[in-house]
């Protein structure tokens, strides 16, 4: 089961750990002793959220202002969990921390994988959050520790993340098969970024939810 | 530079904040009593969310440049491998690598 799930946490690995560099090269130029960056991706595991932070580290923004600011950012993650109400099983330390570990990329790779024959769902899913969260750690280590050697030319890695989605995506259309999600999310997706282009992806995700929400109850009131 | 203790309270509430949108939807709604509303916005989310995910990663590109064409190749290749291959992970290496062809000559 490990092996499984490290075979299918792997494309989340070339996501994780060149952005975890980034981040981890980045947070050096704060000054910061380099475990603290390690640290950020033990406790905190939020890309978008880390990067936001050297940004406010280096301004020293309020307290209240980050925690807002980290909260709205990270708000698509509320929708996320609907997809887990059941399959991650009781409550327990095991579900509290696949909460914890739900990221884009987690949540993306444990929508659509299969759990293979004769594996429990919720340790299957266990491993590959953790694996997934020893990714970042470790890239966010290895950025902070080498900042000055690295060498490696590292840029257009971030279409690695690009990719995975749009690999998901194909799987999501050979599993789901139905038209309509997929059209409600470019049709969101628009209406977002013709108008909120900052906050383009909570504000699509709100709409698509709304949109489904809305198509379901007309087909309900009217069967 | 700012102070440690600055930086050690600035992690913590960022944890805090982070793991608060991720547990809401569980402290909401119980499994197994959801309504059929529920599980159907719950069912139809995947798709919708990944396709979402897609178009914004791709936000920032600039649609008149060069960038239109190797990002449009990387893309087609990546699809290509999955829809032939179906192996993840040679359609993201593979995708990723010609991106960063494009990008680094």
């Amino acid at each position: 089961m490990v092996r499984s799930a490290i075979k299918i946490s792997l494309p989340i690995m070339f996501g994780f750990v060149p952005l975890g560099i980034a981040f981890g090269l980045l947070f050096q130029n704060l000054g910061y002793p380099w475990y603290f960056a390690s640290l950020m991706g033990i406790i905190v595991y939020a890309g978008a959220a880390q990067f936001m932070a050297i940004g406010f580290l280096s301004a020293g923004l309020g307290v209240v202002e980050i925690a807002m600011s980290t909260f709205f950012l990270n708000s698509r993650h509320m929708f996320y969990g609907l997809s887990f109400l059941e399959s991650f099983g009781n409550w327990n330390f095991r579900k509290l921390y696949l909460i914890f570990g739900m990221t884009d990329e987690t949540y993306a790779l444990l929508t659509t994988i299969q759990v293979p024959e004769g594996f429990l769902k919720e340790r299957y899913f266990l491993y590959i959050t953790l694996f997934s969260q020893i990714y970042w750690v470790l890239g966010c280590t290895i950025g902070a520790v080498l900042a000055d050697l690295m060498t490696f030319n590292t840029d257009g890695m971030e279409f690695a993340a690009t990719a995975l989605f749009v690999v998901l995506l194909i799987e999501q259309w050979i599993m789901v098969r139905k038209l309509l999600p997929f059209i409600v999310g470019l049709i969101s997706s628009i209406i977002a970024l013709l108008l909120f282009i900052n906050h383009m992806l909570l504000i699509a995700i709100m709409i698509s939810i709304a949109l489904i929400v809305f198509l379901r109850l007309i087909k309900g009131s009217s069967s | 530079m700012n102070g440690l203790e600055y930086l050690i309270v600035v992690i913590i509430v960022m944890a805090l904040s982070t793991y608060f949108t991720r547990l809401i939807p569980f402290l909401l709604f119980s499994p197994g009593r959801e309504s059929s509303l529920i599980n159907y916005v719950a069912k139809s989310t995947p798709p919708m969310i990944m396709m979402i995910l897609v178009i914004y990663m791709l936000r920032d590109m600039n649609y008149y440049s060069f960038e239109l064409v190797y990002t449009s190749i990387a893309l087609a290749v990546t699809i290509g491998f999955q829809v032939y291959k179906r192996n993840a992970l040679l359609s993201i290496v593979t995708g990723t690598a010609v991106y960063m062809f494009f990008v680094q000559i």
